[in-house]
């Protein structure tokens, strides 16, 4: 059975909406603790960290989930991470690779809900069948007084301290994570690719030429008072009036943005870092989903080797070997080796 | 410290800064610093750059040439060397964190009147060569860099920048005849109040607080550094 929406239309102009959502659940307010001494403000900050130091690296509440397999077209949940900005590593060649720093903080997954439960809920697209179920993964965990009581009483299901950004991943159900796991950037490896999906740049309210790109016009010359406007809007006789859609000025940015396909090329544990080759969406410190990518060519190269990745994530128990603080891409350069040589020998024939 | 190690300071842009990425950034340049050593020099020391390369008949390629800019930060600082190779100018930018670079020798530790010597495009070529075979001088220990007074004489213009606009210390014959148009834009391009913007400047450099966080940092490697030496020595 699936549900049929029969005034469903495909929205294709940038969809931005001023009422919120139904599942939406106000986050910021809740009772701050304004009218409290210092000293009592200071001891319910230490109770909080107590409390939660406890719970970052408890045992689950349940007994844990039966680990599924990798299939063909499984997809795995991503991580909500942080962008801190760019910095250069190099090649063995020397050549330089401009890399995105991306920090995952605090991640947790916070629910699951199986695919026959998703369908019936809001924001189920009917394309989807039976085939997807939805994790929630919060990131950044936080001080509960800083948000109402109904967003807290989300993370009380997971036993997982109030986080400050939420998002949710597709699932395949043979990749179904149990609320309360920890992930950490052991998700991926080294030389994974991966989606990193973002929201762009807020640049407000731009002109023809800076949002879609158009000429303008001269700017002298004889040509009076439009130098960047977008000049003629009408399309024929036919139609009356200007099309929907039509690229005019506007808010320009904010924008959900993937990037598909970037390669991991250094992973830090210790301060659970990613770095991956290129540029990413959005400001600094924005929030980033990172998932594995969808492109056939790279999925192809996954499921044809024998390394699958772990599902549906790597436990801290699996790790048998003591895990190093730094993995390094093999075609990257550590910068602790010594300057690259090139022998003459290969050169004699 | 400051002067000796400026591009450990990042870029001034707030809107763009990140201190876990800094931290990280520092570490990769000091693994690169215990490896290879990156010496003090400064624009108008003459520097001697021996860099991998594969397709060349020793495997190496050995640059000498006056430093006459550096710019970038952290991990993406680079340098200009110059020198006249067979009658013509020949710049070589190299980055100085890249992992081709085998070896950075100072032949001439000094400092001349200007941060930036890119006028030296427009002098004849007297003032930019230096022979390839130049021996290195140190400098005796406990002294400061000296800073070489020369003043250069620029070749007549058209030139390649307007550099009688700009505030050159180290060049005698700065000016040009202007046409009046040119002296009318020349007035109104002159920002005068610049020098007394205090937050432009502050807004442009980092905080010295900070400054001093990050050079006390590069002091303690260094310490450090040197206490390994020492072992090593004792053990061998």
């Amino acid at each position: 059975i699936f549900r049929v929406l029969t005034c469903y239309q495909p929205v294709r102009y940038r969809k931005r909406r001023s009422k919120a959502p139904g599942w939406f659940v106000p986050r910021r307010g809740g009772g701050a603790s304004r009218d409290l001494t210092k000293e009592n403000r200071d001891f319910l900050r230490d109770l909080v960290k107590e409390k939660y130091d406890k719970t970052l690296s408890s045992p689950l509440k349940e007994e844990p989930w039966p680990r599924g397999t990798w299939d063909f077209g499984t997809k795995r949940v991503g991580l909500l991470a942080i962008k801190l900005g760019m910095t250069a590593q190099f090649n063995k060649k020397g050549q330089k690779v401009a890399c995105t720093l991306l920090q995952v903080v605090d991640n947790h997954v916070v629910g699951y809900t199986p695919p026959e439960k998703f369908m019936n809920s809001v924001g189920w697209k009917p394309w989807w069948r039976n085939m997807y179920g939805s994790v929630t993964v919060g990131a950044m965990s936080c001080d509960p007084s800083g948000f109402t009581k109904a967003y807290n009483n989300i993370f009380l299901n997971a036993g997982v301290p109030t986080k400050r950004k939420l998002t949710r991943f597709l699932v395949t159900p043979n990749a179904a994570v149990q609320p309360g796991t920890r992930l950490n950037v052991m998700h991926f490896k080294v030389g994974d690719y991966i989606d990193l999906q973002a929201k762009t740049v807020d640049h407000g309210f731009q002109g023809v030429v800076k949002r879609w790109g158009f000429k303008g016009q001269r700017q002298s010359h004889g040509v009076g008072k439009s130098e960047r406007r977008p000049g003629a809007t009408g399309v024929g006789r036919v139609s009356s009036g200007i099309i929907k859609g039509k690229k005019l000025p506007g808010h320009m940015g904010s924008d959900w943005n993937t990037s598909k396909g970037s390669q991991i090329v250094r992973i830090n544990t210790k301060y659970n870092l990613i770095y991956v080759r290129g540029p990413c969406s959005g400001p600094t410190h924005c929030f980033v989903r990172i998932m594995d990518t969808c492109l056939p060519v790279r999925r192809d190269e996954i499921e044809k080797s024998e390394n699958h990745p772990s599902m549906p994530t790597t436990f801290p128990e699996d790790l048998t070997e003591e895990v190093p603080e730094e993995y390094f891409h093999e075609s990257l350069h550590q910068f602790n080796e010594p300057s690259i040589t090139y022998s003459a020998d290969e050169d004699s024939k | 410290y400051r002067q000796v190690y400026p591009e450990y300071l990042p870029r001034p842009d707030w809107s763009s800064r990140d201190k876990l990425l800094e931290k990280m950034a520092r570490r990769d340049m000091n693994n690169r610093r215990a490896v290879m050593n990156i010496p003090e020099f400064y624009v108008g020391s003459i520097l001697a750059v021996t860099i991998g390369d594969e397709f060349a008949p020793m495997k190496v390629n050995r640059f000498v040439g006056i430093c006459i800019e550096r710019g970038g930060h952290m991990l993406y600082h680079w340098f200009i060397l110059r020198n006249v190779v067979d009658g013509s100018g020949v710049e070589m930018k190299y980055e100085l964190y890249n992992p081709l670079i085998q070896k950075i020798e100072v032949l001439k530790l000094e400092k001349r009147l200007d941060d930036n010597l890119t006028y030296l495009r427009d002098c004849p070529a007297e003032y930019s060569t230096f022979p390839f075979n130049l021996d290195a001088v140190p400098l005796p220990k406990g002294m400061t860099v000296p800073v070489n007074p020369l003043k250069v004489k620029l070749n007549p213009p058209p030139w390649l920048e307007r550099w009688e606009r700009m505030e050159l210390k180290g060049v005698e014959n700065n000016t040009r005849k202007l046409t009046k148009k040119q002296q009318i834009r020349a007035e109104l391009s002159k920002k005068p109040w610049e020098k007394h913007d205090l937050m432009l400047q502050y807004r442009g450099s980092i905080n010295e607080v900070e400054k001093d966080q990050i050079m006390r940092e590069i002091y303690h490697e260094n310490l450090r550094k040197e206490k390994k030496k020492k072992v090593k020595k004792f053990e061998s």
